[in-house]
């Protein structure tokens, strides 16, 4: 199809979904299934339209369409601009495609949900993952601000969805006030860049900041990364993300980690590089430098001394944000290159995980690593899957973490950027040895005494879910060239040439150029560097395992004694944390006793804490941009 | 005059952060919130005057000019106010979701002080 006829299909990516979730709560009057399925045909519809671009736009044309026909004149956009060039696509289709597969295993996996709660289930995940694609297609910077707050009310609602339920209630309020100081920052950033320049496209905006940017458009660009920062997790914008994926079923914090958490990277590479240019832009790059290596390795620190699986993962999620941002801050065709990629692994091995850790909570009703225990043999497809995941994130090869790891690790050493490596691969140690912990605690460690308060069975729309994201893990992995020559090249190049990808938005169109990325699959340093880290992992995870023994009473979401008195129904285990930290610096060495105290100390649970630590980012981040 | 508008619109703002960042209650927490959006509405409305400008309607303008006239910018600038009332409904349902997530802690917890409702942590 002709580019101006796949043009006129492009709204109807978000539309679809949009209708589909207008309709569920209507059909969940009927039936339970009925909503569920009517969301995977819509969320496959936009898939497949998707698709049918895919070939057009990966080789290198983007597809441009106005809403409502409000051609740009004379270089003004009045109308709202939908753009698809390679980044933009790619994370569409990763959103609407993997959407699929989660509702396919929300299909067998929720069935003893009533219908109503079907019906409700099935229309806010179609708003958040039309929210997710309409962010990744918008050119316009107001349009970019509707859909954040598109997918952040469905994402309160989402993390709220078991309303009997009074942690649920208590990640909701942490998450909606979090995030509502980010869409204030996004609001605010947005109506400045507009109020100084009389334009929202980004391609007009693009020309107008890009070169000379003032001080008022650097601390709009300040506040809008920071807002995206805060949907992605980044330390210390990252308070809301554990609980909210801890409290949420097993396919939402599949959705929070594998896809939500990522609208907000795709959104600042875009502004980054697409409409500003880091050159002229101060110091963006090294900010995102900092608070990328701060999550990669504060991730991955909280993650190692985690009892609750779910928790864990999600603390883990903040990790793998920090290193798409190091990919970006990079700045250069690797990093780019690299955080595309990892982007789509993310997806991929995040949903896998949560979407395992989740059918394990549900069929057992153990949330806590310590209860559980050789659940291989109970649950062999799960193992499998986690073990895949666990592997791909791992970077080992053949799997697809390997070689997205592999080009930001390219990236740092090709700029001559020693220390963020060095953290990197600490990252990546710390994030394998906290992984491998909990894969053997789980499913191979002893089984704990007694029954698990519930046995089920796994459902066959959950095994094809899984067995289509491990496919994608391995394919991924195995088949780099293609990977990297068809999409990666693509989606780099376009983040690159902004200016190109600003002067198409406003001409309806037109080439963007492709990056020559490439990887030596086979290069030394990278084997060295994965058997390193997978050999220092071990010591590492047993480490961590002494200290949390020897603190045992104070792990899990009972966390440290805290002020006072403690939450409602959590003060004895608060309690018990209290004692148990102190019994752990006699036993496992003063060291591991500290970090734990130190860890509980940061991560205090109060969201007047939380919404603090948003705002010392907030202000750094705007302090960093004018002054620097 | 439009200066106190600004200055009126961050100090709203910093006033709802403040009670945002010390203040324990959840409605009070919530009614920050309201005011920092409240803050936000009154910037942007400060950036859209123009002065000597009348409202952007172009139907009988007042003192004897046209409706092109008008539209050549001598009206505040529409477009900010347009954002200004997507925003203004985007954050009622905000409002709304969060103090229902508070009518459900209340029931839950018999409390609305945040430093009691933070079972999860660590």
């Amino acid at each position: 199809m002709s580019p101006a006829g796949l043009s006129a299909l492009l709204p109807l990516t978000v539309a679809i979904p949009l209708a589909g979730a207008a309709m569920a709560p209507l059909l969940g009057r009927i039936s339970g299934r009925l909503p569920v399925i009517t969301s995977i045909l819509s969320l496959a519809a936009s898939t497949a339209i998707l698709l049918a671009m895919a070939s057009t736009v990966y080789g290198g044309e983007q597809v441009t369409h106005y809403m409502g026909h409000w051609i740009p004149v004379g270089g003004q956009a009045l109308g709202v601009a939908f753009s698809a060039d390679a980044w933009g696509l790619t994370f569409a289709l990763v959103a609407s495609g993997i959407g699929v597969l989660l509702l396919l295993f929300t299909l067998s996996d929720q069935s003893d949900l009533g219908a109503r709660e079907l019906g409700s289930f099935a229309c806010l995940f179609l708003l958040l993952d039309a929210a997710l694609i309409g962010v990744a297609l918008t050119g316009d910077v107001i349009n970019l601000f509707v859909w954040f707050e598109v997918a952040a009310l469905a994402s309160y609602a989402l993390t709220a969805f078991f309303v009997e339920r009074p942690f649920a209630l208590e990640a909701a309020f942490k998450i909606l006030v979090l995030t509502n100081i980010a869409g204030f920052a996004v609001f605010l950033g947005a109506s400045l860049l507009y109020a100084n320049h009389g334009g929202l496209n980004f391609g007009q905006l693009g020309l107008a900041v890009r070169e000379h940017p003032e001080t008022v458009d650097l601390i709009a660009l300040a506040l809008l990364v920071a807002g995206f920062a805060t949907k992605t997790g980044l330390v210390p914008f990252h308070g809301w993300l554990p609980d909210a994926h801890t409290a949420a079923p097993g396919p939402v914090s599949a959705l929070f980690s594998g896809l939500m958490v990522n609208l907000g990277i795709v959104t600042i590479g875009r502004l980054v590089f697409q409409v500003f240019l880091p050159g002229t832009s101060g110091p963006i790059l090294g900010l995102l430098m900092v608070f990328g290596l701060l999550s990669a390795v504060g991730g991955a620190v909280f993650a190692l001394f985690q009892d609750d699986l779910k928790r864990l993962l999600a603390y883990d999620t903040i990790s793998q944000m920090g290193v798409l941002a190091v990919g970006l801050a990079s700045g250069t065709v690797s990093g780019v290159a690299g955080t595309s990629y990892h982007l789509v692994n993310q997806a991929l091995f995040k949903s896998l995980l949560f979407l395992c850790a989740g059918a394990v909570v549900h069929a057992t009703g153990a949330t806590q690593l310590s209860e559980m225990g050789g659940l291989a043999r109970r649950f062999p497809a799960l193992a499998a899957g986690f073990v895949v995941g666990v592997i791909a994130i791992a970077g080992v090869p053949p799997l697809n973490g390997y070689v997205s790891v592999g080009l930001i690790h390219d990236a740092l050493r090709e700029s001559g950027q020693p220390l963020p490596l060095l953290l990197l691969v600490v990252a990546q140690t710390l994030t394998i040895a906290a992984l491998g912990r909990a894969t053997w605690h789980a499913f191979f460690g002893a089984a704990p005494e007694g029954d698990y308060p519930r046995d089920e069975q796994l459902r066959p729309g959950m095994v094809v879910a899984l067995v289509g994201l491990m496919g994608a893990c391995v394919g991924f992995g195995v088949l780099p060239t293609a990977m990297l020559d068809h999409v990666v090249a693509p989606a780099a190049g376009g983040l690159l040439a902004g200016a190109q990808y600003g002067r198409n938005l406003l001409a309806g169109g037109g080439a963007l150029p492709l990056a020559h990325v490439h990887f030596h699959y086979l290069s030394v340093f990278e084997l060295a560097t994965v058997l390193a880290t997978l050999v220092a992992a071990v010591p590492v995870a047993r480490w961590a395992d002494r200290v949390l023994d020897a603190g045992s009473g104070g792990v899990g979401a009972g966390g440290a004694g805290g002020a006072g008195a403690g939450g409602v129904g959590a003060g004895g285990v608060g309690a018990g944390g209290a004692g148990g930290a102190g019994a752990g610096g006699v036993g496992a060495g003063g060291v591991g006793a500290g970090v734990l105290r130190a860890l509980r100390a940061v991560q205090t649970g109060s969201v007047n804490d939380y919404a603090a630590y948003l705002v010392l980012g907030l202000i750094v981040m705007v302090a960093a941009l004018t002054l620097g | 005059m439009i200066v106190g508008n600004y200055l009126a619109g961050v100090a709203l703002f910093c006033i709802g952060l403040y009670a945002v960042l010390t203040k324990r209650n959840l409605i009070k927490i919530v009614m920050g919130l309201s005011l920092m959006e409240a803050s936000t509405y009154l910037l942007l409305l400060s950036f859209a005057y123009r002065a000597h400008s009348t409202a952007p309607v172009l139907l009988n303008p007042p003192n004897g000019q046209s409706a092109e006239q008008l539209a050549k910018g001598q009206v505040a600038d529409p477009v900010l106010q347009n954002i200004c009332l997507t925003a203004i409904v985007i954050g009622v349902a905000v409002t709304g979701v969060s103090l229902a997530v508070i009518v459900r802690i209340a029931q839950h917890y018999r409390t609305l002080d945040s430093d009691r409702v933070r079972a999860m942590r660590g």
